[in-house]
């Protein structure tokens, strides 16, 4: 008994050595990245989230790829041919470019994967809308034929956030309209992807036969260089747990912190703060397909005349150097950035609004607000527009669900009045989508019609402006949707991390020493 | 014993039915829809269609859950929609993680509730069980999640001790990752602890208000056998029993303690499964929870009679 109690005890002292010992014997250089969440699945042509953007992004490529001020540069397209007033587009690509099964990028696969994101994808009506044919007329060339022309055409293809990323021809011909599995998941980009294994990470490695653009890496665009063996992708959804993590040296990186550490951390010299240099912004869509605030312009705007934006973004956002409420669309320093129609943001002004919310017909009907719960700045902007708004005589009512809920709910028109989203930065106004007529809230009249066409069918930059111009105008008179502000996020990462990317959390061109 | 264990088989089988039917009703019932999550927020109504058919979600509430009984009766619990994997191989990863956590969460109660417990129990009324009262008191009453945060702040952040989060199997890098439960098993034990220390003294001191305890002191029986061999022998049979709970609670319903350390555990596999709407696995999670909750069930009614042969299980 006595022996046994030793080895017992021997046993015990053994293992707790073996567990406090600090066991690094991986000589593999990988970088860990704590996201916010699981992704959903990574076929990044259909699916919008962020979190499989920021991973899809180091696996796919797309023909073209943005820059640090948001302009196209190829990046599988080595050169391009406008004809035919804008109807012809003839993309050159780079020879010797390889997919990460060993197969080499042709014109077949950039046909295919066209295709399919034109009838599937996120984004793909937006160009391939008016596509009268898409064919390879080379080995390496492909020809888009388009019955109008798109003055956006290349920044649409230039993303792969619901863009235009290229798979094997094969492999997008096989998934037409359902997710490309796992084992598909095959790209041209720097890494490849390895493995995935529920709640705990996505991994990817280093594709040895990469081959790169020539020009100097810039944002997302240009030479793509490989420098970790591997890159994980562990969901860490405690936004605490994501700094410790940093701070601990368990994570080189973590997305999305909250604005109320941003004071402290930015003080703190072992953790470099990054901030976006894109910001995103809070919209409370408007029924303009069913319900009390279909076509009454009117309302629509004393609802907006009512509110405070400063206010809301303070309790959704916190320190001042995180938000900033102003009313252009897009930020300054933007080649979109107009002050058209903005007077109207923010005006805080309730007895006008009550007035003219009287002239609109109002009488007290309880207006439904969809909001949902998994995102804190929503609800917070919400509940400060709803006390607002009751001080201007309007009465809403806050419908609170979660997201899966809010999706569903929001395709059906007669279900809400108001609800309550947040846009990413777009490079173009094209890529917005409350001008998407069949996105919910279905902004679809003649006015707005006839501006989105000239918007899109020009290829002149600054007749594409004074359209733009004229559709924010539009925007503030008929209110499709309320600009809440821009709202700038940040993530932290190691100070040993250099040559962080401006545009967001891409690990290619990024080392740790 | 053999006949008793059939019997309960037997109603288990049963309570398994009628979970999964509720289980099934209940997850169809809430509003949302797993495409949206998967297609993304700009998916067209014709693309939405024809995944929901692939998906099998157009047929009628009966015929999906006929058809998933079915191939759970064959072992087999489907695909998960998100991860599109088999249901099994998911949670398999979970349950390893969780019953880990909760194993090693439930040495921590041992070792600190029971014998602490024991002391209280012994000195009832003294300043030191004043004290240790008021410490489990303590432990029971601050929030997990606050714990866990101040853990990792001090033992991770500061200290680079311990790792702050996840836990890579032991499979695959042997035996010392069990050092990343250790402060999420911490962090689970407090309450626990707490609790199984307040019942450890309040069922030792009804115990000790027996005759035959009276006997035993009086026939000179050493004080520290009394305890051990009259007292806590008889206490435990009601210490076993929160046992049993506290495991299989804590198998499943460490939500907030596996969010905040980033493990992948069944309880926040189960929760995340409910916001994406990924219904063969929350029916797969709950199947497996229910599973386990019976078993442990069993084995704690089957240990009252180890414990007491006075036990007649019928």
């Amino acid at each position: 008994m006595r022996s046994g109690m030793g080895a017992l005890m021997r046993g015990v002292v053994t293992m707790a050595v073996a567990l406090f010992l600090n066991v690094q014997a991986n000589a593999a250089e990988v970088l860990r990245e704590a996201t916010i969440g699981e992704p959903p699945p990574l076929d990044v042509m259909v699916t919008t989230a962020d979190v499989a953007a920021v991973i899809g992004r180091h696996i796919f490529e797309t023909l073209y790829a943005l820059d640090s001020t948001y302009s196209p540069r190829p990046l599988l397209a080595e050169s391009d041919r406008v004809d035919e007033g804008g109807k012809t587009i003839v993309i050159k690509l780079r020879q010797g470019v390889l997919f990460h099964n060993g197969k080499e990028l042709t014109a077949a696969d950039v046909v295919a994967s066209m295709k399919r994101w034109g009838q599937f994808g996120a984004r793909g009506k937006l160009l391939m809308g008016n596509a009268v044919s898409v064919e390879a007329t080379d080995r390496y060339e492909v020809t888009l034929k388009l019955s109008a022309p798109n003055g956006a055409w290349k920044t649409l293809i230039a993303d792969v956030n619901g863009g235009l990323a290229i798979y094997p021809e094969e492999i997008v011909s096989k998934a037409g309209a359902q997710p490309i599995e796992q084992k598909d998941y095959i790209g041209t980009g720097p890494y490849k992807f390895k493995e995935w294994r529920p709640n705990r990470y996505v991994e990817l490695e280093k594709f040895d036969r990469y081959s790169s653009c020539k020009e100097a890496g810039d944002g997302f665009a240009g030479a793509r260089v490989a420098n970790f063996d591997a890159i994980r992708f562990v969901p860490v959804p405690d936004v605490g747990t994501r700094v410790s993590g940093v701070q601990a040296g368990d994570y080189d990186y973590a997305e999305m912190i909250s604005g109320d550490l941003f004071d402290q951390l930015s003080a703190d010299k072992s953790i470099h703060v990054v901030r976006s240099n894109a910001p995103i912004f809070g919209l409370f869509f408007m029924n303009s397909k069913e319900g009390i605030l279909k076509d009454n312009y009117k309302l629509r705007r004393a609802i907006q005349m009512a509110l405070d934006k400063s206010q809301a973004q303070r309790v959704a956002f916190g320190p001042k150097g995180l938000w900033d409420a102003q009313g252009s669309i897009f930020p300054q320093g933007s080649f979109w950035y107009s002050t058209a129609g903005t007077e109207a943001y923010s005006q805080h002004d309730a007895k006008k609004a009550k007035e003219l919310a009287k002239e609109a017909g109002y009488t007290g009907t309880p207006i439904r607000l969809l909001v949902s719960t998994n995102y804190q700045a929503h609800f917070d902007e919400a509940t400060v527009f709803t006390r607002q708004l009751a001080e201007a005589g309007i009465n809403v009512q806050m419908m609170v669900v979660d997201w899966a809920t809010l999706l569903k709910m929001r395709a059906q028109s007669e279900q809400w009045d108001i609800y309550v989203t947040h846009h990413g930065f777009q490079p173009d106004p094209i890529l917005l989508t409350f001008l998407n007529p069949t996105y919910p809230g279905w902004w679809d009249n003649p006015e707005i019609n006839a501006l989105r066409t000239e918007l899109t069918n020009s290829s002149d930059q600054t007749a594409r402006k004074a359209a733009w111009e004229k559709i924010q105008a539009l925007f503030y008179e008929q209110v499709p949707a309320m600009k809440v502000g821009d709202a700038y996020t940040y993530d932290i990462a190691s100070p040993k991390l250099k040559g962080l990317n401006p545009n967001g959390p891409a690990f290619w061109n990024v080392s740790a020493k | 014993m053999w006949s008793y264990a059939l019997k309960r088989g037997g109603a288990t089988a049963v309570t398994l039915v009628a979970a999964s039917v509720v289980i099934f009703a209940f997850i169809h019932l809430v509003p949302g829809d797993p495409i949206y999550i998967l297609l993304g927020d700009t998916a067209t109504p014709d693309q939405i269609d024809a995944l929901r058919r692939q998906l099998g979600l157009d047929q009628p509430i009966i015929v999906q859950y006929l058809r998933w009984a079915g191939h759970a009766l064959s072992g087999d619990l489907g695909r998960s929609i998100f991860f599109q994997a088999p249901v099994l191989s998911v949670i398999a990863d979970g349950v390893e993680t969780s019953t880990l956590l909760a194993s090693m969460t439930m040495i921590w109660v041992l070792l600190i509730g029971v014998p602490i417990g024991t002391i209280a129990a012994m000195r009832h009324g003294s300043w030191l069980d004043q004290c240790l009262s008021g410490a489990a008191m303590l432990m029971a009453s601050v929030p997990t999640f606050w714990v866990g945060l101040y853990l990792i702040l001090v033992f991770a952040a500061w200290l680079g001790w311990l790792p702050s989060s996840g836990y890579p199997s032991i499979f695959e890098g042997g035996i010392a990752n069990l050092r990343y439960l250790i402060l999420p098993s911490l962090t689970l034990a407090a309450p626990n602890a707490a609790l199984i220390l307040r019942l450890t003294r309040a069922s030792m001191l009804d115990v000790s208000r027996e005759d035959y305890v009276r006997t035993a002191r009086a026939k000179g029986i050493r004080p520290w056998q009394v305890v051990r061999r009259h007292i806590l022998r008889n206490a435990l049979l009601t210490i076993v029993s929160a046992f049993g709970f506290t495991f299989a609670a804590l198998l499943s319903e460490a939500v907030v303690t596996e969010t905040v350390f980033a493990l992948p555990g069944i309880g926040r596999l189960v929760v995340q499964s409910i916001l994406r709407r990924d219904y063969p696995v929350i029916q797969g999670v709950i199947l497996v929870v229910v599973v386990l909750y019976l078993a442990i069930n069993l084995v704690v009614d089957l240990s009252y009679r180890l414990l007491d042969p006075r036990v007649e299980l019928q």
